[in-house]
């Protein structure tokens, strides 16, 4: 039997979102897989920030949006804690034997005006 | 809003990067200027450094700074006798008798973290009331935190987190720095913005820390370099 869909919630009550668009620059340019970038991410913020932490940000590494070639990326997360996000990824030096570094190119509302921008 | 970070270290000093490298890394990152630090060994460190850094300054189209870093109080005595030869004087925190001769120095402008090695946060409130009269600037130093992980970094946050609220409540400048001695650990100026709010600043007080402080600073020292200058208030006109 099919499941029942739920109902979607109202835009007044569903949590507002942050979209961050980055770069990472990494040693050599080599390129980062969209998995071990993702890794890296939610390793660094559990350290940092904890598991209950994580649990308020609503942090992800949009898969869809992550371009291989220019290494650009959109991490999603909830309008509160935009700065634990961004303060966390600076916290990411190392990923594998290869130094990289974060590039934060712009901090939208809608995932529209990101892309354009991206 | 332009963005400046004031401790840098290159190969020069503590660090492994070359000038240039670290040039070109600020440029990639939005920053508008940079102060390179140094420690004081020899005089002719300044002029050869100061001719470095001029060619490299039109080529990368940042601005590039000098600054020196006293280690000990007879080094800080000497960096004040030539303070009209470099930008920025920088004074390195930990020792309590360094600290305390920071904040008293009008010369300095910005005392490095006062929280380094230490059990204590090496800043209190007179040392607050002393820093915010003489406009010296406490650092937040992210390589602090970068650098060290689990109960460490918690340590130093909580210290940082004490020096900020003394600096909130006292007026003192505070100036969010990378510390970096690679051009890897240069940062995203919004990323240093944002360790600064989870520090106790508020946003707009943490862009103030990386754009309006060193500003502040850059145009002190302008004035101070200027040949009508003699001392604080007294000018030739």
């Amino acid at each position: 039997m099919k499941q029942k869909k739920m109902k979607i919630l109202q835009p007044t009550l569903r949590e507002k979102q942050r979209y961050i668009a980055l770069q990472v620059i990494s040693e050599e340019s080599e390129e980062l897989n969209y998995s071990d970038l993702e890794a890296a991410v939610w390793n660094t913020m559990l350290d940092f920030l904890g598991e209950e932490g994580v649990s308020k940000t609503s942090v992800w590494l949009m898969k869809d949006c992550w371009d291989q070639k220019r290494q650009k990326g959109i991490l999603r997360c909830n309008n509160k804690s935009v700065q634990e996000v961004i303060a966390s990824l600076g916290l990411i030096d190392r990923l594998g034997d290869n130094r990289i570094t974060f590039k934060i190119l712009r901090i939208s509302g809608t995932i529209k005006s990101i892309r354009e921008k991206l | 809003m332009n963005f400046y970070d004031f401790h840098v270290h290159s190969e020069f000093s503590e660090g492994e990067s070359s000038i240039e490298e670290i040039a070109k890394r600020a440029k990639l990152l939005n920053y508008k200027g940079i102060c390179f630090t140094t420690y004081l060994d020899d005089k002719s460190k300044i002029k050869k450094t100061k001719e470095i850094v001029s060619k490299l300054s039109k080529k990368i189209e940042v601005d590039i700074f000098i600054g020196f870093e006293a280690r000990n109080t007879s080094e800080l005595d000497k960096l004040i006798r030539l303070r009209r030869d470099y930008d920025v004087l920088l004074v390195k925190g930990s020792d309590l008798i360094l600290n305390r001769k920071a904040v008293e120095t009008k010369e300095v402008n910005i005392l490095t973290h006062p929280e380094y090695n230490r059990k204590d946060s090496g800043f209190n409130h007179v040392m607050a009331e002393l820093a915010a009269e003489n406009n010296v600037a406490i650092e937040v130093n992210f390589r602090e935190i970068l650098n060290s992980s689990k109960n460490t970094r918690a340590n130093i946050m909580h210290k940082i987190k004490n020096n900020v609220e003394l600096c909130k409540k006292y007026n003192v400048p505070v100036v969010i720095c990378s510390g970096a001695v690679t051009h890897w650990q240069l940062r995203d100026p919004k990323v240093l913005i944002s360790m600064g709010c989870l520090l106790g600043l508020e946003l707009n007080e943490a862009k103030k820390a990386m754009s309006e402080v060193p500003e502040n600073i850059i145009k002190m020292v302008k004035e101070r370099q200027d040949e009508k200058w003699i001392r604080p208030g007294v000018k030739v006109v």
